[in-house]
């Protein structure tokens, strides 16, 4: 079953243009230049549910606003959006009792009361039963280990520490859908891989549909299967994540161990030299002639071991986003 | 309706975190009260009679207008510009709660604290001075006073929430809010004097806007200087004006909040 159906959607921003300085200022009062920017063109996809959706792609990519014409913020221009078989933007309380957004960079919290006010008036908002308000809170606050800080004021919190009681906020009414923009963002090493784990457990037991951005390319790595890449608005892949590596790696990473040392220069003639450290030396082979370097290399130089590798997924998705050569 | 409980204590508690900001407000409603109160004694120095106005007449007009101000004009529906502008208005939108409603729980917890603290300010002051004020002989006075009480704060409600929505489109809404609702709403209120002292011509412009319903009105009536047939008419004017804002809120509120993009990120 489809969680979520979007069929060629569209969506323009007119963003008002002032020129720098208080001059500028003086006439943007009288007369005023709008520029059309298109944030989403034609965008489809479906994701069924229980998936866990990594979305990702490079700043004004058109990531958030997708997921607000997902969450019913915005209104798309054209194409269809469907939700939990609801129109995001009728804005229905059936729906909206059934989903969660959460931005790691707006915050929902009371700033000036303890994260539990607003916890205890999401309750009611939602229509959470005490019971199962309480055994949700209890589990959230004991796998996010906040026990302590939940009587602090909120504006006292660290940032790490605001967006677990953001999640917190968010889930309590055990959502079915759930868009995660940036949730790790602020999160020592530590706290990220809690989050990580957190959100597949999540995913698992509640078979919740989740769609999670992120410029920490180890959240999406770690969690997700699928993942869509979007760049000036257009999806520009949508599939497994080692298909990406497959489709873009243009290069292997050759490493070999050495037992004797040789000429930096001499070795330069195999491909071209990433890092050599006596006895292991790298190289960056085209993937086509990896086959025939590697022979050369078993057949010319003193190896002890020899290791092909995929470049990092890391890597692939930067030169991606950089050379915007999608096929 | 649980919900807009537990919102009025959220709210209610908010109010003690910034209570420096709150004994402020109350500090400048309390001068404004004594000023007014001041000119007007002033004014009347040994006479009883001045403007048609007996001196207990004017002291009980200007004390109505104190509380007056304070339940009527007092809301927390300003707020919503700035959450436009800002784009924290997403975090209401995305939950099943109903706009209107959140502002208008915020504006009742604000106009009952208001509301104590204005009656032991004001109620020192009296004692001290030692007034008399005007208080109806008829006990359907005070039935006809609450109902046009209410039928304001509701109007001033929606007229405020109006304003607000025009962030939506507007970059700056505080400069015009404040000529709407400062020097126009507040002054053709009736909050500096009496309106009828006007003469009578212009009256009949200024009762043709909301203006005098918020305040003027209510306190005409406490004084027991309107006829049967006047105070059905003010109730019934109130009363159409609240529809047209309440409409007109509503209308544009549909559609800024479709056409807005959430800015801030």
């Amino acid at each position: 079953m489809n969680s979520i159906e979007v069929s060629h959607l569209k969506k323009n921003f007119f963003v008002f243009q002032k020129e720098p300085g208080v001059l500028g200022s003086f006439k943007s009062v009288f007369s005023r230049r709008y520029k059309e920017i298109k944030a989403v063109r034609d965008a489809s996809f479906t994701i069924k549910e229980g998936e866990l959706i990594g979305f990702i792609g490079p700043n004004g990519a058109g990531k958030t606003t997708t997921l607000k014409c997902l969450s019913g913020l915005l209104y798309p221009d054209t194409g269809q959006v469907s939700v939990l078989g609801f129109r995001p933007f009728e804005r229905k309380p059936e729906f909206q009792k059934q989903f969660a957004l959460v931005m790691g960079q707006k915050n929902q919290l009371w700033w000036d009361l303890p994260p539990m006010e607003t916890f205890l008036l999401n309750k009611e908002i939602y229509g959470v039963p005490q019971q199962q308000f309480k055994k949700t809170l209890d589990e959230l606050v004991e796998i996010l280990e906040v026990k302590d800080i939940l009587k602090n004021q909120v504006r006292k919190l660290s940032l790490g520490q605001r967006m677990k009681c953001e999640l917190i906020a968010a889930l309590l009414h055990s959502p079915k859908v759930l868009f995660l923009d940036e949730p790790t963002i602020g999160m020592d090493v530590i706290m990220q891989k809690k989050i990580r784990d957190f959100i597949k457990e999540y995913n698992l037991r509640y078979k919740a549909t989740i769609i999670l951005t992120s410029h920490y390319m180890g959240d999406v790595k770690e969690l997700c299967q699928r993942i869509i890449i979007i760049d000036k608005g257009r999806l520009v892949f949508d599939g497994q994540l080692n298909k990406i590596i497959k489709r873009y790696a243009e290069h292997k990473i050759l490493s070999v161990i050495l037992s004797k040392k040789i000429d930096q220069e001499k070795l330069s003639i195999f491909g071209q030299l990433t890092d050599y450290n006596f006895p292991e030396v790298k190289f960056i082979i085209d993937k086509k002639k990896i086959a025939e370097a590697s022979g050369r290399i078993l057949s010319t130089l003193p190896v002890v071991d020899i290791n092909i590798e995929e470049p990092p997924i890391e890597e692939i998705i930067r030169d991606l986003f950089t050379n915007k050569n999608y096929q | 309706m649980k919900k807009y409980l537990q919102l009025a204590n959220l709210t209610f508690q908010d109010y003690f975190v910034y209570r420096l900001n709150f004994y402020l407000w109350r500090f400048r409603s309390f001068i404004t009260f004594l000023t007014l109160l001041f000119f007007w004694l002033a004014i009347y120095g040994n006479q009883e009679s001045f403007l048609g106005y007996q001196k207990s007449q004017m002291i009980t007009y200007v004390v109505g207008v104190a509380f007056l101000r304070t339940i009527i004009f007092g809301t927390r529906s300003t707020d919503l510009a700035p959450q436009i502008r800002s784009g924290s208005l997403i975090k209401l939108l995305l939950k099943p709660i109903k706009v209107f409603k959140y502002f208008f729980t915020q504006d009742i917890v604000d106009k009952l604290l208001n509301f104590l603290f204005a009656g032991f300010e004001i109620g020192l002051v009296l004692f001290i001075l030692n007034f008399s004020l005007y208080f109806p002989q008829n006990i359907t006075t005070y039935f006809f006073f609450f109902v046009l009480v209410s039928l304001a704060i509701v109007l001033l409600f929606f007229i405020s929430m109006t304003l607000s929505i025009i962030s939506f489109w507007t970059e700056e809404i505080w400069a015009a809010r404040f000529l709407f609702m400062v020097i126009f709403m507040e002054f053709l209120a009736g909050t500096y004097f009496p309106l009828d002292i006007l003469p009578s011509w212009l009256t009949k412009i200024i009762y043709l806007t909301p203006s005098p319903y918020l305040i003027f009105f209510p306190m005409k009536i406490w004084l027991e200087q309107l006829s049967a047939e006047e105070i059905l008419k003010a109730i019934l004017i109130c009363f159409i004006w609240l529809l047209f804002f309440w409409w007109l809120s509503f209308f544009l509120w549909k559609k800024g909040s479709r056409s807005y993009s959430a800015y801030g990120d």
